[in-house]
């Protein structure tokens, strides 16, 4: 079995729901999502408007579902959506669509084009149009357990590191804990610092948890790659291991389309709601500071910054949550232009930094990204998001700028009082 | 200033009877401007207007009323008097008018008669009330049925004016159940131009300025779908009425005397038909333009449309032409639920069997063979 049109096609059939069908003809072709794309601002190549991006799926859902468009499907008056059109379409589908959902902020007939592109590359996975770089992410998140190959020898490998560097002991396969931890593989190999954050914060916060054996991996490729069967799978590990624990609560690491995944799109996945709750690791620490679980002496003296990763303020109304917690350890801390709901993407997001033919896209779409730094003056970016961080580092690097990234959850844990002070 | 000299008087003229009753020419000049205005005609019109209505010989004009309450003439008739409308009316040649004429019984008759031999092909016609089709006994006048007084008035006729929603659409006494069968001027005469001046009643500058029009260039102004002047009833009072801001902000009155009401919010919920009536009310008023309806308080009934009586309460919100009976209404809704529910049941099979056509997606199949 392969991937083939005709899978590809069927699955855009199958995927053409009411609220497709409404976006399409409610469009007004007004092109204001153009201007809200980063890519389109950051280009000027028309080609890159949001809503063009998806004009196969669009023409399905004409000749398919309407009644001109039947009529003149069946009078050979418009062509059929071939291979070789899908072929020119995956670059606008995968590598220049970040899914960050800034043109469906802008759109004036509340057109979701994310909600689009999300379902748009089921058929464009069918058809065998994803870029290697997913397919390889999706096949090690299945057959290894980790987009990239993370095993869990190596993630105990990583506890013991940070056991011997914090003196906590971290809690792993422990029944009835009140939360289960997940990370991202990038947190794994590239920030362990997250881990250690974690394990102090708890630790003052007086809550049990635990790492589970069998799911400790939060990110999930079907989501990006947009394969529903595989996504389905990846967020199956992580429900069959938290009801095994039987924990309260899930915790979304610093990741933005793990949260997506798991909280929004996951029990519609699997066609039931969950036995335990999913919050992003930054509800749970505003949470623990506003029941004063929080304690936390002296603050951040360089002027910082903060990079709303798109996943958590446009699509996760994680908004107030990281200024509250900011607040708590920053003295000097400044918004950038556009900030909140209406932030630029880091540019690596929905996959695009898996793809490796899209960097030079994505580097040359960063440079608003350096524009909104540059006007805050700012000396540290901090952020949410694993893959943003990396994103935003490889950028910085490139255009040679010496700010460095740090996620929230380490800075707020480099923050806490030390045992002997509180007591 | 250069005085504008006055243009020769002839006798038996408008223009001389204008100046016997002591209008001015500034005062004529400007009722022909207003009027150019109002009929849409480019201001260069006004001074032919003004010439050829100074010049006209009096108009015949025969005035029949059917089935009708005389509202039509009250309006016409309460135009606040003296006003250059009223004078226009009094210079013109009223030959026949039950309710304004002297003469009563046989002399009255002999009038319309007399009218129609001497300005044969060329008076115009004017009726307002509906024609009783069911039998001729429910209205008639010195005799004669008004389905044969029409016809009969009719033949001789220049051109014809309906005034008012009865005479041009049925008005009310063709609401359901229409007991006396009544028709529309246009249901029984097809040979000669008809104007419809609908309203219950209409306006009366819009009466005049149809028959100024007529005065000056000899035909009938530009008609719409359903025979009325474009002038007047080219815009819905919904597009001209001042509280059209509200509307378009979703400000509405919710009752009668809620605060949404005392603001002067818009009347949509509480009924109003401004949205469906096409009518001149919301720009010429009424009352020397001292106000209309919308303006005093109360949604507009939509007088001036087809059918207006029979298209649900007046205080039930309607987005729907006015003009459509209840059963036009219904048969609409069914061919539209019928054809909705086809297309969905198409579109559901296509969906389930592109669901049911779902092959399960596995990372082994997400490459194609190279071919």
């Amino acid at each position: 079995m392969t991937a083939s049109l005709s899978k590809g096609i069927n699955s855009f059939k199958e995927v053409i729901d009411a609220p497709i069908a409404s976006f399409f003809s409610s469009c007004v072709h007004c092109g204001l999502c153009a201007e809200a794309c980063l890519f389109y601002t950051t280009t000027g190549d028309p080609k890159y408007t949001p809503i063009h991006k998806l004009e196969p799926l669009r023409r399905v859902w004409q000749q398919e579902y309407t009644l001109l468009g039947k009529l003149g499907k069946m009078l050979g008056l418009s062509k059929p959506v071939t291979d070789a059109e899908l072929a020119e379409w995956e670059p606008l589908v995968y590598d220049s669509c970040t899914m960050c959902a800034r043109c469906a902020m802008v759109c004036p007939v509340g057109n979701d084009m994310t909600y689009m592109i999300r379902k748009m590359r089921e058929g464009m996975a069918a058809s065998g149009h994803a870029p290697a770089g997913l397919v390889g992410a999706s096949t090690r998140s299945v057959e290894i357990g980790s987009p990239m190959g993370v095993r869990l020898p190596a993630v105990k490998a990583q506890m013991k590191h940070v056991q011997a560097d914090t003196g906590i002991e971290i809690p792993l396969d422990v029944m009835g804990a009140e939360y289960m931890v997940l990370m991202s593989s990038m947190e794994i190999i590239n920030f362990p610092e997250y881990l250690g954050a974690v394990a102090k914060i708890m630790k003052q916060a007086g809550k049990s948890w635990t790492l589970c054996s069998e799911a400790f991996e939060a990110t999930n490729s079907g989501i990006q790659i947009g394969a529903s069967d595989i996504a389905r799978v990846l967020v199956q590990r992580i429900v069959d291991g938290a009801e095994k624990l039987k924990v309260k609560t899930v915790i979304s690491p610093e990741c933005g389309h793990a949260f997506t995944a798991l909280r929004w799109e996951g029990p519609n996945l699997i066609g039931r709601p969950y036995t335990f709750e999913v919050l992003h690791i930054l509800e749970v620490l505003d949470g623990f500071r506003s029941a004063g679980l929080l304690k936390t002496t002296g603050f951040e003296e360089a002027r910082l910054t903060f990079h709303d990763p798109c996943q958590l303020v446009r699509r996760g109304g994680v908004l107030e949550q990281p200024r509250n917690l900011l607040k708590l350890v920053a003295k000097n801390y400044v918004e950038s232009a556009d900030h909140g709901k209406m932030n630029w993407c880091c540019g690596g997001g929905g996959g695009v930094s898996a793809i490796e033919e899209a960097e030079p896209l994505r580097l040359q779409a960063f440079k608003i990204k350096k524009t909104q730094l540059e006007e805050t003056g700012a000396k540290t970016l901090v952020t949410a998001c694993a893959n943003c961080r990396i994103v935003l580092e490889e950028g910085l690097e490139h255009y040679h700028m010496n700010i460095p990234v740090v996620g929230l959850t380490e800075m707020i844990a480099a923050h806490l009082t030390q045992e002997k002070e509180a007591r | 200033m250069k005085k504008t000299p006055h243009p020769e008087v002839i006798p038996g003229t408008v223009g001389e009877g204008l100046l016997q009753r002591g209008v001015t020419r500034r005062e004529f000049l400007k009722f022909c401007t207003a009027m150019t205005a109002m009929l849409a005609l480019p201001p260069a019109m006004a001074e032919v207007m003004a010439a050829a209505i100074s010049k006209a010989r009096r108009q015949s004009v025969i005035w029949l009323s059917f089935q009708e309450c005389t509202g039509c003439t009250e309006s016409i008739t309460r135009s606040h008097s003296p006003t250059l409308e009223n004078l226009i009316f009094d210079l013109i040649s009223l030959d026949y008018h039950h309710t304004l004429q002297a003469a009563s019984g046989e002399a009255a008759e002999q009038a319309r008669m007399q009218a129609m031999k001497d300005n044969d092909g060329k008076y115009l016609l004017i009726v307002d009330g509906s024609i009783p089709l069911g039998n001729p006994g429910f209205s008639c006048i010195a005799g004669i049925s008004n389905h044969d007084m029409l016809v009969e008035t009719a033949k001789g006729a220049a051109a014809i004016v309906a005034v008012g929603t009865c005479a041009a659409f049925g008005g009310i006494p063709k609401a359901d159940p229409n007991p006396t069968g009544a028709v529309a001027v246009s249901d029984i005469v097809k040979d000669k131009p008809i104007i419809n001046v609908p309203g219950c009643p209409p306006i009366p500058v819009v009466m005049t300025g149809v028959l100024a029009y007529f005065l000056t260039f000899g035909s009938i102004p530009e008609l719409d779908s359903l025979g009325r002047p474009k002038s007047f009833y080219g815009d819905t009072i919904h597009d001209r009425c001042y509280r059209r801001p509200f509307y378009d902000q979703g400000k509405f009155a919710q009752s009668f005397d809620d605060e949404a009401a005392r603001n002067g919010w818009c009347l949509f919920k509480l009924g109003c038909k401004g949205p469906v009536t096409y009518n001149a009310c919301a720009t010429t008023k009424w009352n020397d333009g001292t106000s209309f309806p919308i303006q005093s308080g109360h949604g507009c009934i939509g007088c001036s449309e087809p059918n207006f009586w029979d298209a649900g309460s007046f205080y039930k919100a309607l987005s729907m032409p006015v003009s459509m009976t209840p059963s036009m209404l219904g048969a609409a809704a069914a061919v539209g639920a019928a054809a909705g529910v086809a297309i969905t049941w198409h579109n559901r099979s296509t969906k389930a069997a592109a669901k049911a056509a779902h092959e399960k997606v596995t990372v082994q199949e997400l490459t194609r063979e190279e071919k």
